[in-house]
């Protein structure tokens, strides 16, 4: 589906910190149109020609499309350093004179942002624990849970109230695990704030969006998120950030998958509008 | 530990930021997913487990409305 024409547009990608003027640059982007840089004095905006908004229902085009776009932003952060991305579908209304015109007027801003962000990027980080290590050495360590254990195994059975016990049992469990993944959590937090700019808790429940090709590839093990966090760190600090990560992952059952350098998406402001905070509350 | 940014499950992960973040511009001339909530929002919806079919035809019903509305603005058609 697209049937979303357009008259004349330009698709941006990121704005990005140019040293060197009108630097030649062009890479495949979304759609597998060609892409420009427009340099606006110390400052370069990576656009494509467009005459179409993106949009679609297909689950394979969209993701053909977001990864050439990830690709189109990715190749400008190697080759220029940290980019200020720009979220999907971002397209403005006209041709390469009005884009200029825009960074133009947005250039304190983009300058500013820009500055802000060099040689910062954004790194992912999922820790999962198997449920046995999360559960190991609790009911030794907990009176309550003993209590009921001991009172399970002195109640007949039939009657409903081991039922009612096991619950009970079940849910100080439940609780003490909670406790005792959210303080690990809370430690490596800690750990690594002392090393990044700024730490996100991702939610820790499902994806909004699912595409991946994969099919279910789920361990037999059962295993809870520990934490999920996004960092925005200096480019120096990700050695030391393995270092914890290590650290973390040699523990018993614990998993951890550590991904990026990636652009800061997570980290980008609202350009252009002083009322944008209005619209993110709503 | 080094960080990764080629295996599946990493840029699959990435997807999901690039659709959802960014720096959103505002100016009069910019359409963007602010403006047209976003894209793939039915697949999203639908994929996302929001599944009871009130949720569902009520969202798909509000995206196609908005959706409509800002291309109309954007191209130019039905203006004043």
């Amino acid at each position: 589906m697209n049937d979303t024409t357009i008259k004349e547009g330009r698709y941006l990608y990121c704005a990005v910190s140019i040293p060197d003027q009108k630097p030649d640059f062009s890479v495949t982007g979304v759609d597998d149109e060609p892409t420009t840089l427009i340099p606006i004095d110390d400052v370069g905006v990576v656009v494509h020609e467009c005459n179409n908004l993106y949009d679609t229902d297909e689950v394979d085009l969209l993701r053909k499309w977001l990864l050439q776009h990830q690709q189109v932003v990715d190749a400008v952060g190697e080759r220029f350093g940290t980019p200020l991305p720009f979220r999907f579908d971002t397209i403005i209304q006209g041709n390469d004179d009005r884009v200029r015109e825009w960074a133009y007027e947005e250039a304190d801003a983009l300058s500013r942002y820009l500055d802000t962000l060099s040689g910062l990027w954004e790194y992912h980080i999922d820790v999962m624990i198997e449920d046995n290590e999360l559960e190991a050495g609790l009911e030794e360590r907990d009176e309550r849970l003993q209590e009921l254990t001991t009172r399970i195994n002195d109640s007949g059975s039939g009657d409903g109230t081991n039922f009612l016990l096991e619950k009970q049992y079940n849910q100080r469990l439940a609780t003490l695990k909670r406790r005792r993944r959210d303080e690990r959590a809370r430690t490596l937090r800690n750990r690594l704030s002392d090393i990044t700019y700024e730490i996100h808790d991702r939610d820790t429940g499902e994806r909004s969006i699912n595409l991946t090709d994969s099919k279910g590839d789920e361990s037999d093990r059962m295993t809870s998120q520990l934490t999920r966090l996004t960092l925005l760190a200096h480019e120096n600090r990700e050695k030391e950030i393995g270092d914890i990560l290590d650290d973390v992952a040699a523990e018993p059952g614990v998993t951890v998958r550590f991904t990026g350098p990636w652009p800061p998406y997570t980290f980008t402001p609202a350009i252009g509008d002083e009322l944008e905070s209005e619209h993110a509350t709503d | 530990m080094r960080p990764t940014k080629r295996d599946d499950d990493a840029v699959v992960d990435l997807l999901d930021v690039i659709l959802r973040d960014g720096a959103v511009l505002e100016a009069d001339a910019i359409i963007t997913v602010a403006d047209i909530p976003l894209v793939g929002l039915k697949l999203r919806a639908a994929l996302a487990g929001m599944t009871t079919m009130t949720e569902y035809g009520i969202f798909e019903g509000w995206d196609w409305q908005y959706r409509r509305r800002a291309r109309d603005e954007f191209t130019g058609e039905d203006q004043p």
